[in-house]
This record gives C-alpha cells, sequence and structure tokens, in this order.
C-alpha cells in the first residue's frame, strides 16, 4: 500500500497489475476527495470572480431559457401551461447537468496537464473535480426546480427522496461518460468537438423539451436513449409521476458495464495519459 | 510502525515517450544521430524516444545529487519520474519520504485569482490540509512582504511579485525529499537573499536534495555527490570532488 512518504513505480506489465495500480489511483483519489472538492469550488468561484451574480448568472439564462421555450411551445403543442412549464424546467436543468458534465470531461485531463506531468495526484482527483464542479452549479440551478415545483404546485405530489436516487444514477453514468470523454479527449484532440455535436442532438432527441408521452409508449428513440432513462430518473418523481422499473435496469446496466469499460481502458492506458498532453 | 528512513532506489529505471502527431520518418531522419536528446526509436509504429535507459542509483538521507547533462538528457525526465508523475517502462522507483517536487513554481497558480487564494489552492495541491495551509498562512505571507497586495489579484503583480508569491507558496511545504530544476533564484536583490535562506534551510530539513544544473560551481555549492546523464544514460553517482574526471570523460 502507498502511503504520504513512501512511493512505489515500477514498469511492471500485465492486465492484473494494471489493474491494481489503477484501483490504487481511485482509493488514493477517493482518500483526496476534499482536494477535487477545493478544486471544483476553486473553478466555480474564479469563473465568475467580479460578476454579481456569479454562478446565478447561468441559472438566469436558464430561468429565462425555460420561460421562453416553455409559452411559446406549450401554445405550439397546445398543452397547458402548468403541464408543459415544469416539465421543460425540469428537462433544461437536468439535462444542463448531464450535457455539463460530459462536455466539460473533455478538458478533465488536458487542463491538469501541468499537475499531472510533476506531482503524484491521482487522476481520478481531476475527474471528481468535473464532476463536483457540475453539482455546484446544479446547486444553484436548483432554485429554478424549486421556483417552479412550488409555484405549479408539484411540491405536494413530488418524491424527493426518489428523485436523489435518480439523481445517483444520473450522476454516476454520467460520471463514466465523462472520465471516457476526458481520456479519449486528451488522445484525440478531435473529441471535444464530436461530443459538443453528440450533446447537442441529444438535447433534441431526449425529451427534455418535449413529452415522451407524445411518441408511443415504447418508442425506440426513449428505450434506447440513455439520457432519457437519466432525465427520467429525475425529472418523474419530482413531477409525480413513477419512473419505470426498466429505467432503474437500463441505468444499473448501464453504470456497470460503463465503469467497467471506462475503468479498463483507464487501467490499460493510465500511464500513457500524463504523455497525450 | 516506524516509518523507514527516507532514501531514493532506482533500479534498471527506463522511460521512454510516445511521441503523438508527428512524422515519425522525417523526425527519425533527422534527429537519430544528434547528441543533443534522448534516443529515437519506434515501435508500434508510433515514434519513441528513450529519455532515460536502465538508469540505477541509491541515494540515503544526506544525500545532495547534482545532476548534470545537455539539454534534453533526461534530467527533467528524471525529476518527473521521481516526483512519481512519471511511470517507468521498466525497472523500478521507490522513494520513502515526503516528496516536494519544486520543478515548476507556477504550477496550480491562477492569475485572476488573490494571493491568499493561491497561497491556498498551492498549499492543498502540495498535500497539505485545509488546517494546516491556515496554520502556515501568517507565515507565508509575512515571507512573500507582499502585505495588503495579497488581497488583490494575481494578475495585477508585477512578474517580481509573482514570483515572490509563488516561491513562498512552493516552499511551505517540508519534505524529505526535494526535487529542483535549477536552484531557484526570484525576485529582486533583497528577497534572492531571503529565498537563498530559506531555500538552504528547506535543503537542510530535507533528507535528500536532487538538483538539475548546468553551473557546475552551483552543483560543488549545494551537492555532494553528482551524476552525468546523456542521451539517457546515467553515469554511476560519484563524489562531488570528482566532478571535473566525471566532465571530462565524455
Amino acid at each position: 500500500m502507498e502511503t504520504a512518504t513512501h512511493m512505489l513505480r515500477t514498469g511492471r506489465r500485465g492486465p492484473l497489475f494494471e489493474f491494481q495500480m489503477a484501483a490504487r489511483d481511485l482509493r488514493a483519489s477517493v482518500g483526496r476527495l476534499d482536494l477535487a472538492w477545493s478544486l471544483a469550488w476553486h473553478d466555480v468561484s474564479s469563473r465568475y470572480r467580479g460578476s454579481i451574480l456569479g454562478p446565478f448568472w447561468i441559472t438566469l439564462s436558464m430561468g429565462l431559457m425555460v420561460m421562453g421555450i416553455g409559452v411559446v411551445f406549450a401554445n405550439l403543442f397546445g398543452i397547458a401551461l402548468h403541464d408543459y412549464l415544469p416539465l421543460v424546467a425540469l428537462g433544461i436543468v437536468f439535462f444542463g447537468a448531464i450535457s455539463g458534465m460530459i462536455n466539460e470531461g473533455c478538458d478533465t485531463f488536458v487542463h491538469a496537464s501541468g499537475m499531472l506531468s510533476q506531482t503524484s495526484l491521482p487522476m481520478f482527483t481531476f475527474v471528481w473535480r468535473t464532476i463536483f464542479r457540475n453539482i455546484i452549479n446544479l446547486g444553484h440551478h436548483l432554485v429554478i426546480v424549486v421556483g417552479v415545483l412550488i409555484y405549479y404546485g408539484f411540491w405536494r405530489v413530488a418524491n424527493a427522496p426518489v428523485a436523489v436516487i435518480g439523481l445517483l444514477f444520473l450522476v454516476l453514468n454520467a460520471g463514466w461518460l465523462s472520465m471516457l470523454a476526458g481520456i479519449a479527449s486528451a488522445r484525440f484532440r478531435d473529441i471535444p468537438q464530436i461530443v459538443g455535436s453528440v450533446m447537442q442532438f441529444a438535447i433534441y432527441v431526449t425529451p427534455v423539451m418535449w413529452q415522451a408521452s407524445r411518441l408511443s409508449r415504447h418508442h425506440i428513440i426513449l428505450d434506447v436513449n440513455p439520457f432519457y432513462h437519466m432525465l427520467e430518473a429525475v425529472r418523474a418523481p419530482l413531477m409525480g409521476a413513477q419512473v419505470a422499473p426498466h429505467t432503474y435496469l437500463f441505468l444499473a446496466i448501464m453504470a456497470a458495464v460503463g465503469w467497467g469499460v471506462t475503468f479498463s481502458i483507464f487501467a490499460t492506458i493510465r500511464r500513457r495519459i500524463v504523455h497525450y498532453l | 510502525m516506524k516509518a523507514p528512513p527516507v532514501s531514493i532506489s532506482c533500479q534498471g529505471l527506463t522511460l521512454r515517450f510516445p511521441v503523438y502527431g508527428v512524422d515519425a520518418k522525417s523526425l527519425k531522419k533527422h534527429l537519430a544521430k544528434i547528441t543533443v536528446g534522448g534516443r529515437l526509436g519506434s515501435s508500434h509504429g508510433a515514434t519513441e524516444v528513450t529519455a532515460i535507459s536502465g538508469l540505477d542509483m541509491e541515494l540515503k538521507a544526506g544525500d545532495r545529487l547534482g545532476l548534470v547533462g545537455h539539454n534534453g538528457s533526461g534530467k527533467t525526465t528524471l525529476l518527473r519520474a521521481l516526483s512519481g508523475a512519471y511511470e517507468p517502462d521498466e525497472g523500478t522507483i521507490e522513494v520513502y519520504g515526503r516528496i516536494a517536487p519544486l520543478l515548476d513554481l507556477n504550477l496550480g497558480i491562477d492569475p485572476s485569482a488573490s494571493g491568499y487564494e493561491n497561497i491556498r489552492l498551492r498549499g492543498r495541491i502540495a498535500g497539505l490540509t485545509s488546517k494546516e495551509v491556515d496554520e502556515r498562512m501568517d507565515e507565508i505571507a509575512a515571507f512573500t512582504g507582499l502585505g495588503p497586495f495579497l488581497d488583490m489579484p494575481v494578475k495585477t503583480y508585477s512578474a517580481g511579485m509573482q514570483a515572490r508569491l509563488a516561491f513562498a507558496a512552493a516552499t511551505s511545504v517540508e519534505a524529505d525529499v526535494l526535487l529542483m530544476d535549477e536552484w531557484i533564484a526570484v525576485g529582486d536583490a533583497e528577497f534572492q537573499k531571503l529565498a537563498h535562506k530559506r531555500l538552504l534551510k528547506l535543503v537542510e530539513r530535507a533528507g535528500i536534495l536532487v538538483l538539475a544544473s548546468h553551473d557546475l560551481d552551483l552543483l560543488r555549492l549545494y551537492c555532494n555527490k553528482v551524476m552525468r546523464m546523456e542521451g539517457g544514460i546515467a553515469s554511476p553517482v560519484t563524489d562531488i570532488r570528482k566532478l571535473d574526471e566525471l566532465m571530462a570523460a565524455a
């Protein structure tokens, strides 16, 4: 076991050993989660330094977007505002968190190149940094969620504990997507553009701004769309609806397979990542 | 459990860099025979630079090792490997003791943040807890001599002031193993003296110093051992008094 006062680095190879080393990196990062948290707070406060509203500027712009889309599209779709606007509000806020984690994941290792090339900080620390930063941002945007739920009376039917479980599933899955994007972007500089395009595409094929019920129940773009399940696990309970069991099943399998694949890739090329940067 | 004594041990240490995004063939043609830099080779179609090959080294408490060699001979790579950032391709590195890499003073400095915030950030990156940073804050702040400027964003500092801040923050961590790429000299004449004293104290407290430098007189001053690197191949660790012989040998 490695401690603060003992460091061992070897050129030993072999799949088992590489996985042990990757696991050690993970453990070390968990032991220093407070560092990742400090870095994340620093990111947030330095990005909005000097501005009056800070991260609430993004909240404000999201709020305006929700109002605009909510009012106009409710008319276009012919849906009552009190059914439609909360859907859009929650959709935009939580999809924003998903796409934030994945898009910013592309920069996770690239931005950390200075620290990675001259300290022994765990690489996972920077993955958590990106995730925590987006959770902090989400915390600000919850103002919109709470406001809308209270204004339209959904607080009476909202099931917060189930939504929190859903949020865990969301973060769990956005986490490996974020890390995978980070590893891929370190090696291939085209990845951030591709990821950006995919997330742009995803916001339209996912029921962020439209009702899933307008499609037939088992439509393919709902069934195989990971973002739909991630969003639904959080949004449905907040709007007093049931989350379909197969959504949890989908998310659990996706998290297990996704982390399995991501961790394996990380274990395999971990020692190379610092040279990509 | 008592911690084992401070030591560094490298055995058969070999480091290769894959070089991405270059035309492997032309680069190889151009650089293969040049003495500056490591050796280039290729495997799996990607160009590889062998930055360090088969390095053996044993250091114990009290050793002050100077590294000499051309640009690109592998000195910085070795320091980065000792800091734990680069993984060996072959061989092992084992270090007992807290490591403080002072390779890049500006590591983690955020120009838009205030002086205090930067000291805090740097301390956290170096492995201090929030509480430990708080305990040291007064001493670090006093050493920078920046007074009220510490509340201002670092981007408003002059280069010299920035260097003072970075130096004070980076040298606030006591360590057993100190890694330095060139002896650090920053600030105006008066600060340089202070910085020099602080650095000496740090070196005294540290069990081991590894210092890469091109300045032989400087190495004679601070080191008791020396190792010469050339094209990634290291000489044995020898006594500093044999520095001239070592330099003449090539």
